[in-house]
């Protein structure tokens, strides 16, 4: 006993750091020459990815490709050259300042929505109502004296994150409708509902996006046809819901029956009950896969580049395939990279916060 | 008993009850009058909590009719929650809405139901809150009050539709013994004030208190009805002896 609070009294006279150094990393001879290795490894890899993307850059257009071929490192010269083709697609050139512009209001509208003070249905539906009718009117036009832009010329992120923002918004009242259906207590909706979600989730999304934009104007009447991009993001927003009905019906089935018989019993009607009591804890419960469904679709709008979209990823594939830069694809792709990680990994840390605010895993 | 019909707040005739080929009430029959307090006792599986379940029509029967202050529970029922307002329940688990505030629990089926401003609602929740003692709760989400505290909310929540009748379903049954106290004296309270109660309990002490007759189930029946005096002292049936002598030996 005496000898152990001896020991122990040692310990704690060291460093603490270098004590966690040690027993996680030289506990024995074998640890200790797995450690030194692979703190070998990550050094070379750092020190060539340094070499790489700084030390041997180009980093100016101005010396043109022709630069960068001697140099050894990244050339990052090709995005100061093309940044506005991989940002803006096809969309005219001297009227560039709009798609930004209208990129920029989707983006605040999303940032806006995530603080607590909008978390009320009207509040929400007129932030969504007010950015969307913005967005269209800054990159469509013909309206306030702008000059028209079809939608077959727009392109670049705004692109993305017009149909990944419009996908969401129509997908996910579907999703809503789709999983009360799904529930419904009569067996021929439910049934029908649950044929339609497996139906969608069958398919491949590139499947659907290319029914949407080159089969259906066959079968449609010409009035309810629409721009092929609005089929797309309809598409887009199909697909979302039939995973996203799944989400929310096992948030659903997650809340005890209990909270559905309480709400009864005050005299609650249907859809109050469902709107107050239901779908808040459901959407409670079914935060983390939620958030996942929306980094997927995020990233999943690249796939209507094979509908001959100018989406961020297929400007970026133009930006470096005319030529001169062909060989700087690589800066190109890890630029686009950047972009998606921006999004994605804002939306995943958005989704942390979420949880701790609305207390998940707590009753 | 007989009792005119605009005094009855509830009434049960040859009431029937089946989960697919199980039998759960059999024909049962029971009046309850405006002002009456019943306690509803028996051994675990003998339909009493499916018989007050039947009152507000969380479960549905098959055959018989109940009738709830005026109007017959069928399948005809255009507005059920035309009843359920003026029928409170607190139910044994106790049911909160974790996402709500206490507050917003007691004021969210006024606002809905009775459409009272938020100022009313407020008003009459910290009131009721009051005479469950724990006004300073009122901000704080269920999950962070004891179970005692819990079920007094919702026997709050219950009391702020201003109910005509309140039904207990086993409201004691999920507490640690030191927190029964607490909720049997709110419900010792409520019925000094007059409140038609109908309630699902073991607690005999309470029976005793309050009770204007207790009613002894077993397998789905009805089998001994009686003021407690002479339920306690001179019950009748068999069966009523024995769960006595199993309850009352401890």
């Amino acid at each position: 006993m005496t000898a152990t609070s001896h020991i122990d009294q040692q310990e704690t006279a060291r460093p603490a750091a270098w004590d966690w150094l040690r027993e996680t990393f030289f506990a024995s001879r074998l640890h200790a020459a797995m450690s030194l290795a692979g703190a070998i490894l990550i050094v070379a890899i750092g020190w060539q990815l340094l070499d790489w993307a700084v030390v041997n850059a180009v980093f100016s257009s101005a010396g043109g490709p022709e630069a960068c071929r001697e140099a050894s490192g990244a050339c990052w010269a090709i995005i100061d050259a093309r940044w506005r083709l991989i940002l803006f697609g096809l969309y005219p050139h001297e009227l560039h300042w709009r798609s930004a512009t209208a990129c920029i209001v989707i983006v605040a509208v999303a940032i806006a929505s995530c603080m607590p003070v909008f978390w009320r249905a009207a509040r929400l539906a007129a932030l969504w109502i007010a950015g969307m009718a913005s967005f269209y009117i800054l990159m469509r036009g013909g309206l306030f004296g702008l000059v028209p832009v079809s939608e077959a010329k727009w392109g670049g992120l705004s692109l993305t994150v017009f149909i990944f923002s419009a996908g969401v918004l129509v997908g996910m009242p579907l999703a809503i409708v789709f999983a009360l259906m799904r529930r419904s207590e009569l067996p021929v909706i439910a049934r029908t509902m649950s044929l339609v979600i497996d139906a969608v989730r069958s398919l491949p999304l590139v499947t659907i996006l290319f029914t949407a934009a080159v089969v259906l104007p066959f079968v449609l009447p010409g009035w309810l046809q629409g721009d092929k991009l609005y089929r797309v993001i309809f598409g887009f927003a199909l697909f979302f819901a039939a995973y996203q009905a799944e989400i929310i019906r096992g948030g659903i089935q997650a809340i005890p029956p209990g909270q559905d018989e309480a709400a009864k019993a005050l005299g609650l009607s249907y859809w109050h009950r469902v709107s107050r009591i239901m779908l808040p804890q459901a959407f409670r419960n079914a935060l983390p896969p939620t958030i996942s469904q929306f980094v997927i679709t995020f990233k999943e709008t690249s796939l209507v580049i094979i509908v001959g979209f100018f989406e961020v990823m297929a400007s970026g594939n133009a930006a470096y395939g005319t030529g001169d830069w062909r060989f700087a694809y690589i800066e190109v792709y890890v630029f686009i990279a950047l972009i998606y990680f921006t999004f994605a990994f804002s939306l995943s840390r958005y989704g942390a916060y979420l949880e701790r605010v609305m207390r998940v895993g707590k009753n | 008993m007989t009792t005119h019909p605009a005094d009855t707040a509830v009434r049960l005739e040859s009431v029937n009850k089946y989960y697919g080929t199980y039998h759960a009430l059999r024909n049962v029959d029971l009046t309850v009058a405006k002002g009456e307090r019943i306690v509803v006792c028996g051994p675990s599986g003998s339909g009493k909590s499916t018989m007050i379940r039947c009152l507000n029509r969380l479960e549905e029967h098959q055959s018989g009719t109940i009738t709830v202050l005026g109007t017959e529970l069928n399948d005809d029922i255009s507005n059920i929650e035309e009843i359920r307002r003026e029928v409170g329940m607190v139910f044994q688990t106790f049911n909160l809405f974790p996402h709500l505030t206490v507050l917003e629990n007691l004021t969210l089926a006024p606002m809905l139901v009775r459409k009272a401003s938020r100022a009313e609602a407020e008003e009459a929740a910290m009131a009721y809150l009051t005479r469950v003692k724990i006004p300073e709760q009122a901000e704080k989400f269920p999950g962070e009050l004891s179970g005692g505290q819990q079920q007094r909310v919702a026997i709050a929540r219950a009391l702020c539709m201003k109910p005509e009748i309140m039904l207990f379903d086993e409201p004691t049954s999920a507490l640690d013994p030191e927190m029964i106290a607490e909720v049997l004296d709110v419900m010792v309270g409520l019925a000094r004030d007059g409140m038609t109660m109908i309630c699902v309990t073991h607690e005999m002490g309470f029976a005793r208190e309050v009770a204007d007759r207790v009613v002894f189930m077993a397998d789905g029946e009805i089998v001994e009805e009686a003021p407690p005096s002479t339920f306690f002292t001179s019950p009748g049936n068999d069966r009523t002896k024995r769960f006595l002598s199993q309850i009352l030996a401890h």
